[in-house]
């Protein structure tokens, strides 16, 4: 058995340690005996969809945005969409995550044109949402997620999608309804940067599972997860 | 006005004071409470000083201890922040507690972001920007505003000369930004291990076009140049051209200083201290200092607080190295794998705002390449306020879980590591800026170590 992610934008979506998503996802399917490629897909290399089974995409810094608005011209922006609406899994952190809304609008209220594959909008403001935050994910029977938020724009959701999760402590989407994240189809949205994934191991482990169901009848298997949960339990704590 | 003046310095040199006498460095508050009662304070006191400043995001503190250790070797008269306080409120206490005995120059190692303020109140002769790194990114947003904010104190110093790192990408566009003297350092030729980490800036400042390069030293470091728009790096004025060895104690390179070389040793270990020592070369070459008396400091100098610290826990050889980002820790990484004799490795990773309250940056870490060399890593211990996130991070690089102890606190992980029954090999502990500072209280008591801040 064998999953492939893409790596979208590596060496430009790549922020607070956006990677250790990656090594989480890795090392937990090859402890189930799943092999695991990662496959970077930087600026000009094409997008096959088809060839992959998660979809990664990081963080950036603003500086760097432009840059990949002008990569995504042409075929990529469809090829992403169609992945979407082929149920193959994405997941997507801050910059990743608005990048697949419809638009970035600026402070200065300029509009970037985004993917379009998710019913969401962004818009910028000065003060940063920036702190270690939490939010309950119904789709894991409610369970904690816990995580670093850093982030300027606030993101608001249309109606095809829903929300990831609901912010028990933090900031979120915007700083007001209480959302986080965006889910629709088997795309999983967060502005939880960084170590989400090793941390959040139920959470890790979900998402791994819409890939693996779409391509083999098994189950995951459950791990020794003690060490994951105390460092998840530690920054709950401090939350609560 | 004068009334407050003479207020402000009256009651922050007791506060000193007190602080000294209940066993505080008390570096920071001093000084703040000076700026209150007085906010012209620092203006005033460095009026005259000729100030040596040293910013950038690594290798500040290093490299101001290997500046001091020219500036006595040339008898100069200075004084410094080597408690490392790099704030303005730390650098307004090293002012306050010098202004009577009006040393000729002051040596500050300033925080990148404090940079800005601290350039407006002192009169900055000479500086030096050692490199630019993601650090603390949730302090410092994002990396080119920390570029931006360095150009703008150096607009509050027209006449000040610029040492700077012709390999950093980042900061070599200070060249096109600033009409002040420049001097360039660099390094003509890739380090021995291949580097993997991540680059914090591929593309061109100017046009965004991806940068092509001849040679990487470590992270964007190294012969970049722009296909597009022609910016690339400088040929240094002083350059190292070959690295002739490498041990576990030392560096020996060869320098081209415009048109003449010259062999110097650097008294330090790892690639990135070679980096350290030409750049505080560099400064002493600003300086008009003779080249016998640089490289004879640069041969001779010793460690100090914390980097690269050298000490001896009841007859265990014991190194503390700080680590603070990503590129930081990669390098002792690089440096930890060439070792061939058996050694214990102590991580600590603490998250209060000076460490950066996200502790993400581990994830960038590369502790894979660890794997390298762990024969040789006998044990490895992890504390701090995040150990788990730390062990976690230990556990994902794969590394044998039998070597791997997580200590619930200091006391107890002193306990371990200076138990010569326990420990027979090198010790290194890489603790974060807090964890350093606990680190120090427990020992300074038990082991009698010198006051950091002398
Ligand atoms: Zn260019």
């Amino acid at each position: 058995m064998k999953l492939t992610i893409a790596h979208l934008y590596p060496e430009l979506l790549n922020l607070y340690g956006d990677g250790g998503n990656l090594i989480a996802m890795k090392n937990r399917l090859n402890w189930r005996n799943i092999e695991c490629d990662i496959v970077n897909i930087p600026l000009g290399k094409p997008f096959i969809s088809s060839k992959y089974d998660i979809v990664f995409i990081g963080g950036g810094q603003d500086f760097e945005q432009e840059v990949i608005l002008n990569d995504l011209k042409g075929d990529k922006t469809q090829n992403i969409i169609d992945a979407i609406n082929n149920d193959v899994t994405f997941l997507a952190i801050c910059g990743g995550y608005q990048l697949l809304g419809n638009y970035y609008k600026t402070k200065d209220g300029q509009i970037y044109n985004f993917i379009g594959a998710l019913d969401l909008y962004t818009i910028g403001q000065s003060k940063r949402m920036i702190g270690d935050f939490m939010y309950s994910c119904p789709e894991i029977n409610n369970q904690l997620v816990v995580g670093f938020e850093n982030h300027s724009g606030r993101t608001y959701l249309g109606k095809s999608v829903k929300p990831l999760g609901y912010i028990k402590k933090g900031y979120g989407n915007n700083g007001e309804d209480k959302t986080e994240g965006a889910r629709y189809k088997n795309v999983f949205c967060t502005y939880s940067h960084g170590s989400l994934l090793p941390k959040n191991p139920i959470l890790c482990d979900y998402i791994l599972q819409t890939a693996v169901s779409r391509k083999y009848d098994i189950t995951l298997e459950e791990l020794d997860d003690s060490l994951e949960n105390k460092a998840h339990n530690f920054i709950a704590n401090r939350l609560k | 006005m004068y009334f407050r003046k003479i207020l402000s310095l009256f009651i922050s040199k007791l506060l000193i004071k007190f602080l000294r006498l209940i066993g505080r460095g008390g570096t920071a508050l001093p000084g703040k409470l000076a700026l209150k009662i007085y906010p012209n304070i620092l203006s005033d006191l460095s009026l005259g000083v000729k100030s040596i400043v040293v910013t950038g995001t690594n290798g500040k503190t290093t490299t101001s201890r290997i500046i001091s250790t020219i500036l006595e070797q040339a008898s100069f008269s200075y004084f410094d922040n080597r408690s490392g306080a790099n704030l303005i409120s730390g650098i307004t206490t090293v002012f306050i507690e010098n202004y009577k005995k009006k040393p000729e120059y002051a040596l500050l190692e300033v925080d990148e972001a404090a940079f800005k303020t601290v350039a407006k109140h002192i009169d900055v002769h000479y500086l030096l920007v050692t490199n630019l790194f993601r650090d603390q990114l949730d302090r410092f947003g994002e990396i080119s505003h920390t570029l931006e904010n360095i150009v703008k104190g150096i607009s509050f110093c027209p006449k000040a000369v610029i040492c700077v790192n012709a390999d950093c990408s980042l900061l070599s566009t200070i060249g096109r930004k600033v009409d002040n003297k420049l001097i360039y350092y660099g390094i003509n030729q890739p380090f021995s291990n291949t580097d993997n980490s991540l680059s914090d800036a591929p593309y061109c400042l100017f046009c965004k076009t991806k940068y092509e390069y001849t040679y990487k030293t470590f992270g964007h470091l190294g012969g970049f140049s722009c296909p597009n728009c022609g910016y690339k790096r400088i040929l240094p004025d002083i350059g190292v051209n070959t690295i002739q060895t490498m041990t576990d104690k030392y560096s020996k390179v060869s320098l081209l200083i415009n048109n003449d070389s010259l062999n110097v040793s650097i008294n330090l270990p790892g690639e990135y201290n070679i980096y350290n020592g030409i750049s505080a070369f560099s400064i002493g070459y600003a300086l008009g200092i003779d080249y016998e008396i640089l490289s004879n400091s640069l041969a001779t100098f010793k460690g100090g607080f914390g980097r690269m610290e050298n000490i001896s826990l009841n007859g265990v050889d014991t190194h503390i190295i700080l680590v603070k980002n990503p590129a930081g820790l990669n390098n002792v990484i690089n440096y930890l794998s060439t070792l061939s004799k058996p050694f214990v490795l102590t991580l600590i990773l603490n998250d209060n705002f000076a460490d950066g309250t996200d502790v993400s940056w581990i994830w960038d870490v590369l502790f894979e390449n660890l794997k390298v060399n762990e024969s040789m890593i006998s044990h490895l211990y992890i504390a701090g306020i995040r150990k788990y996130d730390m062990a976690l991070r230990i556990k994902y690089a794969l590394l044998q879980e039998e070597k791997i102890t997580v200590c619930e606190t200091t006391k107890q992980l002193i306990k371990i590591i200076s138990n010569p029954n326990l420990i027979s090999d090198t010790s290194y502990i890489l603790p974060t800026y807090t964890a350093m500072f606990d680190l120090r209280t427990v020992l300074k008591k038990q082991f009698k170590l010198k006051e950091f801040w002398k």
